[in-house]
């Protein structure tokens, strides 16, 4: 099936630039149940301001067996959920990178779009694309998910970082003592930190304890989601 | 005296290979410059339509391109593109954007009509009616010879300008408001002139006239 739809997809490189304002991009599945649109890189692109974001393309087994996995993954949010969140495009492609450093996503509501580097951390990739789908929902949505509120869940004596690229706390195991945190990732700065509980919620890590802190965040993901979508159901 | 001379077969077969070759040349020439000699004329008389209030007439230098439109898909789209026709704003205005066997876009009433045509803002006019609300949440296959409307790289920016695409662009949906269909004279939009080097065109076509059928 997939061979046969790369060799009837019509080039619509030009199209596709109109629309989302990347170069180099087919489509790749259009035919979706919630209405997402998958695109691939055919060559390596450059965007952004002072064309500081950049991507690969890759080869057409990783991209069949890259889609297989995400659109598996991203099945699980409606038609009507991603219309409210604002995305619609996912662009597959590899070695995906801001200012020359590697990143696993790069989220754009306002163009609706959703990069994804197919070769980033084989481990995490699913759990990944969650987490990235949720920087889409929170960069629409600031006003719902306040980070002075959020800030205020964690312990008095607790400092995020100034940013998520100027700290060297980005592993992301899953911690077994949460201590009010899922991941090291977690604690670089408060939108990470929302997202990483997010998409250990989405991807069921999550085991109840008594950590109050960590149940505090999860409650506050749980009911800025409702006020987007009273049927989103983690 | 003057002493006749009889050509021979060689030159009397040069002659006539240069005269066929004239004719050749000339009707070549008529052909090229005439873009539309081999368009079928469309005889609306013929024609029933099942909802004559929804069917606009686009007419262009190779002939009537019929478009039907649909209000219940996109109410107040359409209702806003009637009005801009029935009150003969489209006539006149340029084809500003072409994008050979993709796409034809017209509908800056601003800065695209033939007597006042501005190339530093075409494309950017605006009707003095406003812009109204993009209505993309309806399904709509945009296939071959739909009409939507043009806007900005925001929603809810519609206001005059339309585009015809002459190739199915299933990308559209979601992205466009759809305002309806060409349901007879697609052909005469091929002719419509675009540049090779750009999307927008100089010198451009324009519409002759936008009616209603009704």
């Amino acid at each position: 099936m997939f061979v046969l739809l790369f060799l009837t997809t019509t080039a619509k490189s030009n199209t596709i630039y109109n629309l989302i304002k990347i170069p180099n991009l087919e489509i790749y599945e259009l035919n979706t149940n919630n209405n997402l649109k998958y695109l691939y890189a055919k060559k390596p692109f450059t965007i952004g301001i002072q064309n500081n974001i950049s991507c690969d393309n890759s080869d057409k087994k990783t991209y069949d067996e890259k889609f297989k996995i995400i659109s598996k993954n991203l099945d699980r949010y409606s038609k009507k959920f991603l219309k409210k969140i604002n995305l619609k495009y996912i662009v597959m492609c590899e070695n995906l990178s801001i200012s020359g450093i590697n990143t696993a996503g790069i989220p754009d509501h306002v163009m609706k779009t959703l990069i994804v580097d197919l070769k980033f951390n084989k481990k995490y990739f699913e759990r990944v694309l969650h987490h990235e789908l949720f920087h889409i929902i929170n960069d629409g949505h600031k006003d719902l998910f306040d980070e002075d509120e959020w800030i205020k869940l964690n312990n008095i004596d607790f400092k995020y970082a100034k940013c998520s690229t100027c700290t060297k706390k980005i592993g992301l195991d899953t911690y077994e003592k949460t201590n009010g945190f899922f991941t090291e990732y977690s604690k670089s700065i408060p939108s990470e930190d929302m997202a990483e509980v997010f998409s250990h919620l989405i991807k069921n890590k999550y085991i109840n304890t008594n950590d109050i802190i960590l149940n505090n965040k999860i409650k506050f993901i749980k009911d800025r989601l409702n006020k987007i979508d009273d049927t989103f159901v983690f | 005296m003057i002493k006749k001379i009889k050509a021979t077969i060689f030159e009397k077969i040069i002659f006539v290979f240069l005269i066929l070759l004239a004719i050749f040349a000339l009707s070549f020439t008529i052909i090229i410059k005439n873009k539309c000699l081999f368009i079928k004329e469309i005889n609306l008389q013929k024609i029933n339509f099942e909802k004559p209030e929804n069917i606009a007439i686009l007419n262009v230098e190779c002939g009537n391109v019929i478009i039907e439109l649909y209000p219940e898909l996109s109410p107040n789209a359409v209702k806003r593109f009637k009005k801009l026709i029935k009150s003969n704003t489209y006539n006149n205005v340029a084809f500003h954007r072409v994008i050979k066997n993709k796409l034809v876009q017209a509908g800056d009433i601003e800065f695209g009509k033939k007597n006042n045509l501005d190339y530093g803002k075409i494309g950017t006019g605006k009707s003095g009616l406003g812009t109204i609300k993009s209505e993309v949440d309806n399904e709509f296959d945009f296939k071959k010879g739909s009409v939507g409307l043009a806007r900005s790289l925001k929603y809810d920016t519609e206001d005059s300008q339309f585009f015809i695409i002459l190739e199915d662009e299933p990308l559209f949906e979601g992205e466009y408001t759809p305002i309806g269909k060409v349901i007879y004279g697609i052909e005469i939009l091929y002719k419509i002139k675009y540049s090779h080097k750009s999307e927008y065109v100089l010198r451009p076509d324009f519409i002759n006239t936008f009616k209603m059928l009704y």
